[in-house]
């Protein structure tokens, strides 16, 4: 008897044990909720836009007086992307960054919370540009949410172009073999020293190129990344970048200059980004159009620009920062954004609101952004991918100098991407 | 026998030492001393660690992999493209800062009017922060719009790509480095010359030697001590150009034809996060250095001469 | 007659020579001034105007709009006059120690220093950056002006001004039983104080461009200095020329200002260095 009561307490014990511990998993304790979560903001937006996020940032705060923001800009991509790093290194992160592959910081710790996030009914998941959402991933997997979206456009000097002879709004050049034609006749029809074609950022409008021309730029598998760019398709591309130098329509190593010559009227196409709608306007004599760009075996767009993303792990900081994010992308504040600053809407509802709608029938320029939105695309976002880009970069360099052949170059920069991996 | 004074001595070392005086020693020297051992030598034998490893910038991970980093530095073409540039570069800007430096302090030491205005517009430059200045000739150099391009046309001369073509582009950054620096030199030269003793030269004349006869003979040796310290803060400073290069320049110059070794070094540790890459390169970078001034002091130490 | 002789002796061809050179030099500040007024339009036409076609102010203003240029150069007056007050007393303390007192291994504690001068700031700056915000200095006066406390050159100028003090005037204090410190106090600092002021106005230019360090250790606007703002400045106005230019006479007139007032003892010090490296 005393046996069987035993066992029956050995037993009663265990099984409160396990339902007690079973319990506790399912109600996780975080905690009180703190009176006042502190949130530190990192963002690259630069001037009147930055201010812009700032205030749209503030408004939020506002709505929350639980939360309190620190904003703070961090400079350009490439200062953010050092500070970030120093200040994961010590311990000391931001809560919320907003930059170029924000993606890096959570995704390179397995912090992958953000498809956790986005099941939140109230932020309409669904509702995001489909191509755009690529650009937020990390090998694959969600882990950040696009914010400062742009692609490149190709603007034009209506004054030189109608010089020549031609109207692009009725006849615009869908692939790039017309193109070469168009520009090389505006540049002949226009003063000595007047270039063709030239572009502000050779190496995101390579990848642009690539993937016109059925090149994905990295494959993943496995989880492990290979590039492919060096394979027949992005060769071709390659050769045709030498076409444009061949041809005598884009100056040699002269991207950074590119700007600065359209706006002082001695370029006539210019592949710039987006962003450039809302700045340069009125500043030039001549008027400025835009065409979609061209492609190859199809259209498509690389997508640029920045995201943001939650580098906060603690539960009630997460909470705090994911109220914020979700405010900023909603459609009213997002597209309000996007307007103000020449960037993108990332949502397809944000298409269908009034004022954008007849901010796209007045605009030229913001008509052809948004339709390129349609096929914007990125490529499998990993770990090493700004050191690809310093090396499309030289590859570059090499080509239009000539100091090696294009599929040289090419493979030349795709074995260092494969040393950096490793 | 010495006489007794009040001093108390200890002997280390078999030297004899003034008690108060090593005390004071101490006081002093501490914070030297914490100074030097914090920004210094911890961080140059963290580098040194760091170079046999793979750290991470961006995942702060990083495990031993030995000699890897240098195997790498030596099979990558922009590195030693890197050291390329920093040898001419440095050669090249040695040599005219030195020259040109002594031919204008030359001229100043002889009568002219104007002198302390000439002598404050070459000295002017130096003073004036880098950032800023890399601005302004950002724009002279400007292949469109920039004021030296319409010098050369109104010259007869052809426009040229200065920072836009890798033939031009260091000599580019060199002509500005030359503009902010020259006058540092022609001080140092010039206060050597105006300290010779006029006797020297009066003598000199008396005897029948022309001023070439007694630059070669009298001054270039009595200014032997000034050269071998501006040879060597040369060397110094110019393996640290970092500034004009990256604010003028940032991703290398067309063809990497401008990066030093310095902005290769920043490259792999900041913008691509490979830090112990970037510390083994610094390591080279260091070792390159201390051979170069051991050779100049060497140098310096087998001729000296003595004036009084 | 003596004004004839002293006329007919003039190196004319240097003199034209270095009128030339020196126009060179100067030419890119008389360029920096005249650009800050220019207007888009007189920066892109071809061939470049030289004269503005409008002196108003209108690029200053965009400057302050910009960027919050009056903090950036508070903070670049602030940590720089931090910086040399600490330098200065650093460097004191050593110079003093070096020159006046005897003590085991002097020499190699000046070979110690000397050698600090070889490493390029590159090169410590990511450890140095983690040792600092690790005493949570990120972001603090403290952290951007501590670790650019240490100057060997301050220190190795200060030696030789310390070293052309006769030697008399230490011996007699010596002899009056004067001690170490009474010695720092009442002998060399009085006779040097010229030399150190020259110092101090060095060490001051140094600090006011510095660039790299407390382009890393700040992140907030509340901090940055003036040469990192200028950076950002760059970037916001890549295209407007002329907006940089308004914003570097801002940043190099007060200098050149302060350079034309002090040039005398500048001269003094650099070369002093130079003669008893």
């Amino acid at each position: 008897m005393k046996r069987f009561i035993a066992i029956l307490l050995v037993a009663l014990l265990c099984v409160t044990a396990i339902w007690a511990t079973a319990v506790k998993e399912e109600v996780p304790d975080h905690g009180e909720k703190p009176e006042l979560t502190k949130l530190k903001v990192w963002y690259s937006i630069s001037g009147a836009n930055g201010k812009f996020f700032e205030g749209q940032a503030a408004a939020s705060d506002e709505a929350h007086p639980e939360i309190e923001l620190e904003l703070t800009y961090t400079g350009s991509y490439a200062d953010s992307a050092t500070k970030i790093s120093a200040a994961k290194l010590s311990g000391d992160a931001p809560d919320v960054i907003v930059t170029a592959a924000s993606q890096l910081y959570t995704g390179e710790d397995g912090n992958f919370a953000m498809e956790e996030d986005v099941k939140d009914p109230e932020f309409n998941f669904s509702d995001i540009q489909s191509g755009v959402l690529e650009y937020a991933k990390y090998y694959g997997r969600l882990a950040a949410l696009p914010f400062g979206i742009s692609t490149q456009v190709v603007y034009y000097n209506k004054d030189l172009v109608k010089a020549a002879g031609l109207d692009l709004e009725a006849n615009p050049p869908k692939t790039w073999a017309e193109f070469m034609k168009v520009a090389k006749a505006v540049q002949k029809a226009s003063a000595e020293g007047t270039w063709g074609f030239d572009t502000s950022d050779g190496v995101w409008l390579v990848k642009s190129m690539l993937s016109q021309n059925n090149n994905a730029v990295v494959e993943l598998k496995d989880g492990k990344i290979t590039p492919v760019f060096d394979n027949a398709s992005g060769v071709e591309v390659a050769n045709f970048w030498k076409n444009f130098i061949d041809e005598g329509v884009m100056p040699v190593g002269q991207h950074d200059n590119a700007e600065k010559k359209f706006l002082a009227g001695g370029l006539a196409f210019i592949a710039a980004t987006s962003n450039r709608i809302t700045r340069w306007p009125g500043s030039t004599t001549f008027e400025i159009g835009a065409i979609e760009m061209p492609g190859f075996k199809k259209q498509a767009v690389a997508l640029g620009g920045s995201t943001i993303t939650i580098l906060a792990t603690d539960y009630w900081k997460h909470d705090a920062a994911w109220a914020l994010v979700k405010n900023v992308i909603n459609t009213e504040n997002q597209t309000a954004f996007a307007m103000t600053s020449g960037y993108l809407p990332i949502r397809k509802s944000s298409l269908e609101l009034p004022e954008v709608a007849s901010y796209i029938a007045d605009s030229e320029l913001y008509s052809v952004a948004t339709k390129q939105l349609s096929y914007a695309w990125a490529f499998t976002h990993f770990a090493e991918m700004g050191s690809m880009d310093s090396f499309f970069w030289y590859a570059l360099d090499d080509i239009e100098h000539g100091t090696k052949t294009p599929e040289e170059s090419f493979k030349n920069a795709a074995a260092m991407v494969a040393k950096e991996i490793e | 026998m010495r006489k007794p004074d009040n001093i108390n001595r200890k002997i280390i070392l078999g030297r004899i030492y003034e008690t108060q005086q090593l005390s004071a020693a101490v006081v002093f020297l501490v914070p030297v001393l914490i100074a030097v051992v914090m920004l210094f030598i911890i961080p140059v034998l963290q580098v040194v660690g760091y170079s046999f490893t793979s750290f991470n910038m961006n995942t702060g991970k990083g495990s031993w992999v030995g000699l890897s980093n240098f195997k790498y530095l030596i099979e990558d073409e922009l590195f030693w493209k890197s050291l390329r540039n920093t040898v001419c570069f440095a050669g090249l800007k040695l040599v005219f800062d030195t020259l040109l430096a002594l031919v204008i302090a030359l001229m100043l030491d002889t009568r002219l009017p104007l002198r302390k205005y000439l002598r404050s517009s070459f000295f002017a430059p130096v003073v004036v922060p880098m950032v800023a200045s890399s601005l302004i000739w950002i724009w002279f150099f400007d292949p469109g719009v920039g004021p030296f391009n319409q010098i050369l046309n109104f010259l007869g001369l052809p426009s040229l790509q200065w920072l836009y073509s890798e033939k031009t582009s260091l000599a580019s950054i060199l002509l500005f480095s030359i503009w902010k620096g020259v006058g540092y030199n022609v001080m140092l030269f010039l206060t050597g010359l105006q300290n010779i003793p006029d006797s020297y030269l009066e003598a000199a004349k008396v005897d029948g030697a022309t001023s070439w006869q007694s630059l070669i003979h009298i001054k270039l040796p009595l200014l032997r001590p000034i050269m071998n310290f501006v040879v060597m803060i040369g060397i110094i400073n110019t393996f640290k150009v970092f500034a004009e290069i990256n604010v003028m320049t940032p991703k290398g110059g067309p063809l990497y034809s401008t990066a030093l070794a310095v902005n290769y070094i920043y490259e792999q540790a900041f913008t691509r996060g490979k830090m112990g890459r970037g510390c083994a390169a610094a390591i080279c970078l260091f070792i390159i250095i201390f051979i170069l001034t051991q050779i100049q002091a060497r140098m310096n130490a087998s001729k000296t001469v003595d004036y009084d | 007659m003596k004004k004839i002789k002293s006329l007919k002796k003039i190196n004319w061809a240097a003199f034209i020579i270095l009128m030339i050179g020196s126009l060179a030099m100067i030419f890119p500040f008389a360029w920096m001034i005249l650009s800050s007024f220019k207007t888009v339009a007189d920066v892109y036409t071809y061939p470049p105007k030289w004269i503005p076609s409008s002196w108003k102010l209108d690029n200053y203003a965009k400057v302050f709009d910009m960027i919050p240029f009056g903090r950036y150069y508070l903070n670049s007056i602030y940590t720089s006059l931090m910086q040399t007050l600490l330098q200065l007393a650093l460097s004191i303390c050593g110079a003093y120690a070096i020159v006046f007192l005897d003590f085991p291994g002097r020499r190699k504690l000046v070979t110690l220093i000397r050698s600090t001068m070889f490493v390029p700031m590159v090169v410590t700056l990511v450890p140095l950056y983690l040792i600092v915000s690790k005493l949570k200095g990120v972001d603090t006066y403290a952290g951007i002006i501590l670790p650019q406390v240490f100057s060997a050159f301050t220190i190795f100028l200060l030696v030789s001004f310390f070293t052309s003090i006769p030697k008399d005037l230490c011996d007699s204090a010596k002899l009056d039983g004067c001690g170490c410190y009474r010695i720092l106090w009442n002998v060399v600092l009085p006779n040097a104080k010229a030399s150190i002021s020259t110092a101090a106005l060095f060490a001051f230019l140094g600090h006011w461009k510095s660039y790299t360090w407390p382009l890393i250790i700040t992140n907030k606007d509340k901090y940055r200095t003036l040469p990192i703002g200028m950076k950002y400045l760059v970037q916001e106005s890549s295209s407007e020329y002329q907006v940089m230019m308004a914003a570097a006479v801002m940043a190099i007139v007060p200098v050149l200002i302060v350079f034309v007032l002090f040039e005398k003892q500048l001269v003094k010090s650099i070369t002093l260095t130079g003669m008893k490296s």
